[in-house]
C-alpha cells in the first residue's frame, strides 16, 4: 500500500471489478496495485481488496479496487458490493465469445445495483493472446457505443493499457462527481471536495446498510 | 499410438493439450520446494526453524503409530480419557506423514467406502454426461494451488483428480452441486489422499453433523451469514473497541470472515499454520471457528486499531497469509485459551437456524434430478454456444456435452467445455 496516512488526498473513489470467472478481474487488479502478474491466478471467494494512490490532473486520487466473485451464486454476496461504486468496470476476455455474450447480464445488474451517476465501462482483457482472440475489437466497441459506455482493451500479463484504463476510468468519475456535486450542493460546498485521510470522504459507500441486508 | 496411449497414462494429460511452458513442472527448476510441496521463487528463509520443527514431529510419530493401530480399541467414545489423549494430541499438530490417515479416520471414510462401494465411481461416470458445474470446476481447477508441485502441471495426474472429485461430488449433492470455494478444500485433502478419499471426506465435511459445511454453499449461504452475524455479536460483546472501530469504518464481516468460515481459513494464516487449524477443525468441527475469528482480533487487536478501514481488510485478507506474527504453537494455545472462555460465555457457536431444515441437505444423495429442457436451454445459453445455434435439443447436447468430454475435442463448439484432462485414456484411441 503506497500511501502514507498522512497523505493528502482529494478524492476516495471506490471502484468495482465485475464479469465472468476467470476473465482475469484479479489479474488486473494485481497488476495495477501491485505491478505483478501471477500466472498462477487464484479464483476469488467473496470479494478482495486493493488500493491505489494515483495523481491524474494534479489531484491526488485514492482508487479503493473491489475484486468480486464471478460464480453466479457469489452474486447474492456481492451484489451489496456494487451500491456506492463511482465505477463499475465490466470484465470480459476476448478470447471467450461466451464471457463476452453475457456482458449484458451483468451490464443490467450493474444498472440495477448502481447510482445514477456511477461511471460503467467496458473492458476486454487478454488482448495478448491475438491467435484465439473470439470477440473483435469492433464488435466490443459497438457493444459499448449501443450501451453508452467507453470499451477499454487490456492485457494483465503484458501489462498492456491498463494503467491508462484505470485513468481514463478515474477522469471520468471525477466529471461525474463534479457534475453529480454542483447539481446537488449548494456553491460554497463544490470547492471543499478537498479533504484529509483524518476526515474519510462520506460518500452513498455505506458498507453498513448492504452488512445488514445480507443478514 | 500406443505411445501415445502410454504417454496420456504416464502425463495424466492428452499429449496435445497445449500447456503453457510454466504449467509443465519439468520445464524449470524452481529455486524451492518447501516439505509440504509448495513452489516459492526465493530461497525459504526459516529453513532453521523448520529443521527444528520437523525434529519434534518426527519424535511425535511413533506415538502416532501405535495410536492409529490400535485406534478402535482406544476411540471408540467409551472411553473418554482416552479421547482426551487424542484431543491433546490432535491440538499439538498430527505429524505431516500421518496426517491424511489420521483425517480419514476422524471422518470414518474407512466404514463409508465400504458401505458405499462403486457410488464414486457411478457419480464420477454421471458427472462427466450431465454434471452442469463441468465448465465451472474445470476452470476452477486451473486456478486451485497452482503453485503446489502436485497442482502445477496443467491437466496433471492430481488436477484430473481434483476434477473428479468436484464432479462427482456435484452430481452426488445436486443441492450444492458446486460453489466456488470447495476447489481449495478437495485440493487440500487430495494432497494427503487418493481421489475416491478425498470424495468420501468433502462429503462428510459438507453433510456430517460436526462440519455440516452444506449450509455454507447453497446458494444464499445461510451458515455464512448465520456464523457472520453472530460473530459480530461476540466482538461487541467481548471487544467493543475493535467493534466500534469496524462499524465506524463500515467493515463488515463479509470482508474479511468469508474464507475464515467457509474455508476454515485457507489462504487467509501461513499454510503450516492453517494444517494445524484443519487438525483441529478435522477433530473438533464447527466449533473452533467462531473461536480461531476471535483469536486472530484477539492477538492483533493494538495493530488493528491502528489502521485505516483499507489497511485493515488487507492485512486480514493477505498480510496475515504471508506472517501470522506468532509461533503456531502459540497461536493454538491462544485459541485454546478462547474456545475455553467463549464456552463459558455460551458464545462458541450461534444460535442454530431458526428453520431447521434451513442448512442441511434435503434431497436423497446421488439422486438423478434431470434437468427440465427449460433449465437446460438456459444452461446453454449461459455457459455453451455450439455452433451458435440459438437452442439445442437435450439429446443433441448431452451428446455433444459428452462427445468433447471425451474426446477432448474442443472442435465442437467455441466457449464448449474442453478439459483435456485425459480421463479415459482408452477412449482417446
Amino acid at each position: 500500500m503506497e500511501s502514507s496516512s498522512n497523505e493528502h488526498i482529494d478524492y476516495v473513489f471506490k471502484v468495482v471489478l465485475i464479469g465472468d470467472c476467470g476473465v482475469g478481474k484479479s489479474s488486473l487488479l494485481l497488476r495495477y496495485s501491485d505491478d505483478f502478474f501471477q500466472e498462477s491466478y487464484l479464483c476469488t471467494i467473496g470479494v478482495d481488496l486493493r488500493i491505489r494512490t494515483i495523481s491524474v490532473d494534479d489531484k491526488r486520487v485514492k482508487l479503493q479496487m473491489w475484486d468480486t466473485a464471478g460464480q453466479e451464486r457469489f452474486k447474492t454476496l456481492c451484489g451489496h458490493y456494487y451500491r456506492g461504486a463511482e465505477a463499475i468496470i465490466i470484465v470480459f476476455d476476448v478470447t471467450s465469445e461466451n464471457s463476452f455474450s453475457n456482458v449484458l447480464r451483468w451490464y443490467e445488474e450493474a444498472r440495477q445495483l448502481s447510482r445514477q451517476d456511477t461511471v460503467l465501462v467496458l473492458l476486454g482483457n487478454k488482448s495478448d493472446m491475438a491467435d484465439s482472440r473470439a470477440v473483435s475489437t469492433e464488435r466490443a466497441q459497438s457493444l459499448a457505443a449501443s450501451l453508452n459506455i467507453a470499451y477499454f482493451e487490456s492485457s494483465a500479463k503484458l501489462c498492456d493499457n491498463v494503467k491508462e484504463t484505470f485513468t481514463a476510468t478515474t477522469r471520468k468519475m471525477m466529471e461525474a462527481y463534479q457534475k453529480h456535486h454542483r447539481a446537488h450542493l449548494p456553491d460554497d460546498l463544490t470547492n471543499s471536495k478537498s479533504l484529509h485521510m483524518s476526515q474519510p470522504i462520506k460518500s452513498s459507500t455505506s458498507l453498513n446498510c448492504f452488512d445488514c441486508s445480507i443478514m | 499410438m500406443q505411445y501415445q496411449h502410454l504417454k496420456v497414462n504416464f502425463m495424466g494429460r492428452d499429449p496435445s493439450a497445449a500447456i503453457d511452458e510454466w504449467e509443465d513442472p519439468a520445464f524449470e527448476v524452481y529455486h524451492t520446494t518447501d516439505r509440504y510441496g509448495f513452489i516459492h521463487d526465493s530461497n525459504l528463509s526459516k529453513e532453521r526453524d523448520d529443521a527444528e520443527k520437523i525434529a519434534k514431529e518426527l519424535e511425535r510419530t511413533d506415538k502416532w503409530k501405535k495410536m492409529y493401530k490400535n485406534w478402535d480399541k482406544s476411540f471408540d467414545g467409551d472411553h473418554p480419557s482416552k479421547g482426551e489423549k487424542l484431543r491433546a494430541r490432535v491440538w499439538k499438530g498430527i505429524p505431516d506423514q500421518w496426517r491424511g490417515e489420521i483425517w480419514k479416520k476422524l471422518l470414518h471414510i474407512e466404514e463409508l467406502k465400504a458401505t458405499h462401494q462403486d457410488v464414486y465411481e457411478k457419480m464420477l461416470t454421471r458427472a462427466l454426461t450431465t454434471s452442469p458445474d463441468i465448465r465451472q470446476i474445470d476452470l476452477d481447477v486451473n486456478r486451485t494451488y497452482r503453485n503446489h508441485i502436485m497442482f502445477r502441471e496443467r491437466y496433471g495426474i492430481k488436477q484430473k483428480h481434483l476434477f473428479h472429485v468436484l464432479a462427482a461430488y456435484s452430481m452426488y449433492n445436486t443441492e450444492v452441486g458446486y460453489c466456488q470455494g470447495m476447489s481449495q478444500i478437495a485440493a487440500l485433502l487430495l494432497m494427503y489422499m487418493d481421489e475416491e478419499e478425498a470424495f468420501w471426506c468433502l462429503s462428510q465435511l459438507l453433510t456430517n453433523k460436526k462440519h455440516a459445511m452444506h449450509g455454507l454453499f447453497i446458494p444464499g449461504f445461510p451458515k455464512l451469514m448465520r456464523f457472520q452475524s453472530h460473530f459480530e455479536l461476540v466482538i461487541k460483546k467481548f471487544m467493543p473497541k475493535i467493534y466500534k472501530f469496524m462499524n465506524a469504518n463500515m467493515i463488515p464481516p463479509s470482508l474479511y470472515a468469508i474464507k475464515w468460515f467457509m474455508q476454515c481459513f485457507l489462504d487467509r494464516t501461513p499454510f503450516p499454520l492453517t494444517l494445524r487449524l484443519w487438525d483441529i477443525y478435522m477433530l473438533e468441527g464447527e466449533r473452533i471457528l467462531i473461536p480461531m475469528a476471535f483469536t486472530v482480533f484477539k492477538v492483533h487487536k493494538k495493530k488493528l486499531l491502528k489502521m485505516q478501514m483499507e489497511q485493515f481488510v488487507n492485512f486480514l485478507q493477505h498480510e496475515l497469509e504471508k506472517d501470522f506474527g506468532l509461533e503456531d504453537d502459540a497461536v493454538v494455545l491462544e485459541l485454546n485459551a478462547v474456545v475455553l472462555d467463549l464456552r463459558r460465555a455460551r458464545v462458541e457457536l450461534p444460535p442454530p437456524p431458526s428453520d431447521p431444515l434451513e442448512e442441511v441437505p434435503k434431497t436423497h444423495f446421488g439422486s438423478v434430478t434431470y434437468p427440465t429442457e427449460e433449465e437446460l436451454i438456459k444452461r446453454q445459453q449461459s455457459q455453451i454456444h455450439i455452433n451458435d445455434e440459438p437452442t439445442v435439443s437435450r439429446t443433441e447436447y448431452l451428446t455433444l456435452l459428452a462427445v468433447s468430454l471425451f474426446t477432448g475435442n474442443s472442435g465442437i463448439g467455441r466457449g464448449l467445455v474442453d478439459t483435456k484432462l485425459g480421463m479415459f485414456p482408452s477412449v482417446v484411441d
